[in-house]
């Protein structure tokens, strides 16, 4: 397993909620690394439904030209820390 | 001689009960829920008709759908999925689980090549398309709105305009997105096919489109396709839901005169819906519902040794060709229809116990068809509204009136006409709940469109 800056952050562990969640998939065979296609077994409708529940999650929303940039759990964190929990602050 | 078609399975979710059971209890105990449209809606308009019927929240009486799958679903398919998923519980089919990402369920024992799904609604997936499209327009209008109230506040603050800048804005209520899933959210069929995915079920998957009798004519299409041997056994019914942010629908039917108004009476909320009464005034404008029946061969049903409720003898339907808002007056294609109905089954006006009549409560209907009731069945035979209770449900109203039939049967007595004090018509109007001799029965709908549908049910022998 790779080292993950983001393995262990609370952001983290709501995006595996979510994932399991979309994909039917116990959380623990998600991996910071891992890639939703390749490793998790999603289809391009289930990337959409994932960005959706993340929108509801952390109550922001995620513009549709950024879906590229989540790819794998770490840069989805990635993405969440900087993009949607960033602008939330006052 | 074809195939007899028998109803083995029945599912509800109404405003007075979100099972059959509590729904049944509450056709028998005369509720009914009435309250103030919502206080948004009048941001928008001022509304003759002032209430409604909401139903009772779908959230908290799930038993199939999960939330993600709900982000992705218009609430109409929701409610038809849980309805069906009761329905088959009834029949003595339970769903089991086969693919936990699908969340999609099988049923054992079942040919799912010879099942099918024929569903009936009035609008389909209406509310996603208001709410998407609301979305799709206003989202940047009210962010451009907010920018301009920024400036109005400073440096020399315009309290006035500012005032009507930000009671602009707050009064664009928009979702917090144009759904990805908005096609197949809108699209009408959603709520047969939903069902069969959910079920796995590979048989004729069919939608009828045809406004206040889509429930009735979804039943006789999977009674015909039933009878004609094409299938063993049918999930069918009606299912409508209709809450927008800002009140259109309603309005639409407001403008049309056809909802229910205090007229000169002093009658209280609870009474304002009064179908075959002299001082009706419309229909009471209902958030919808669902009603499902499972359908079956009488042969597959005995085999499996199902709980057989009664039987559906025959299935007619006729079009008035006459006007898209207003049935013909002298009713010619009702009659004929009923006619042709009674043919069918073999009967005589006079062999029928009950007919649960369309009974909206507008003031042409009630009176066109109590007249073709006497004219047809007698002065005899039970009469009823089941809309006397639930409102107007549009697609799923024949549905639950065929629902409502099915359980009167089984049990011989039935429901009471809701706030009927002055018949129309000197019928046999059921006034109080009581037992009786209910072996064949007729239930009835008509709607926009002239389009008039029946189904004839009788005890199985």
């Amino acid at each position: 397993m790779s080292e993950s800056s983001t393995g262990n952050s609370e952001v983290y562990k709501q995006v595996v909620t979510v994932i399991s969640k979309v994909l039917g998939i116990a959380q623990d065979v998600i991996k910071p690394e891992s890639n939703f296609v390749n490793d998790l077994g999603a289809d391009s409708l289930d990337r959409v439904t994932l960005v959706m529940a993340l929108e509801d999650a952390f109550k922001r929303q995620i513009p549709e030209e950024d879906l590229d940039q989540l790819t794998t759990v770490d840069s989805t964190v990635t993405y969440i820390e900087k993009h949607l929990l960033a602008k939330s602050q006052p | 001689m074809s195939r007899r078609v028998v109803i083995t399975g029945l599912g509800a979710f109404t405003s007075i009960g979100t099972t059959v059971e509590e729904f049944w209890r509450g056709c028998l105990n005369g509720s009914t829920s009435v309250a103030d449209i919502p206080s948004k809606w009048n941001d928008f308009h001022h509304y003759s008709s002032r209430v409604w019927s909401p139903l009772p929240s779908l959230r908290n009486n799930s038993r199939i759908v999960n939330d993600i799958e709900r982000t992705k679903l218009d609430t109409a398919a929701v409610l038809a999925m849980e309805t069906a998923a009761e329905a088959l519980h009834n029949a003595g089919l339970p769903p089991s689980l086969v693919d936990a990402k699908r969340n999609a369920y099988t049923l054992a024992e079942v040919d799912s090549a010879r099942t099918g799904v024929f569903l009936g609604t009035g609008v389909g997936g209406l509310n996603s398309l208001l709410s998407n499209a609301a979305h799709h327009m206003l989202s940047l209008q009210q962010q451009r709105l907010q920018e301009l109230a920024k400036l109005l506040a400073s440096p020399e603050k315009n309290e006035q305009g500012l005032q009507i800048v930000e009671r602009i804005a707050s009064d664009i209520l928009i979702p917090f997105r144009t759904n990805p899933f908005v096609v197949s959210m809108i699209m009408p069929n959603a709520v047969s096919s939903n069902i069969a995915i959910k079920f796995g079920i590979h048989g004729p998957a069919q939608t009828s489109c045809s406004a206040c009798s889509s429930g009735t004519v979804a039943i006789g299409n999977a009674f015909q396709a039933l009878r004609g041997g094409g299938i063993d056994m049918a999930i069918a019914g009606g299912v409508e839901y209709l809450c927008d942010e800002y009140g259109m629908v309603f309005r639409g039917f407001d403008v049309a005169k056809t909802l229910v108004s205090q007229g000169k009476q002093p009658f209280s909320h609870d009474q304002l819906n009064r179908p075959f009464d002299r001082d009706r005034s419309g229909f009471l404008f209902s958030q919808g519902g669902c009603g499902i029946m499972v359908l079956e061969d009488l042969e597959h049903a005995r085999k499996r040794n199902a709980n057989i409720i009664c039987e559906i003898a025959a299935y007619s339907e006729t079009c008035d060709g006459y006007n898209i808002m207003m049935m013909q007056p002298n009713g010619q294609q009702i009659t004929r229809m009923l006619t042709q109905l009674l043919q069918s089954a073999g009967c005589a006006g006079q062999d029928v116990d009950y007919v649960n009549a369309h009974g909206t409560g507008t003031l042409l209907n009630d009176a066109t068809e109590a007249e073709i009731i006497e004219h047809l069945f007698g002065k005899k035979v039970l009469v009823n509204s089941t809309k006397s209770l639930l409102g107007h449900a549009i697609g799923a109203s024949g549905a639950l009136g065929a629902l409502v039939t099915a359980l009167s049967i089984r049990h011989n007595t039935t429901h009471a006409c809701k706030n009927l004090q002055n018949p129309v018509r000197d019928l046999n109007f059921v006034r109080s709940v009581g037992n009786h001799s209910i072996r064949t029965a007729v239930t009835q709908s008509f709607a926009f469109g002239g389009h008039n549908a029946a189904l004839l049910l009788k005890a199985v022998a």
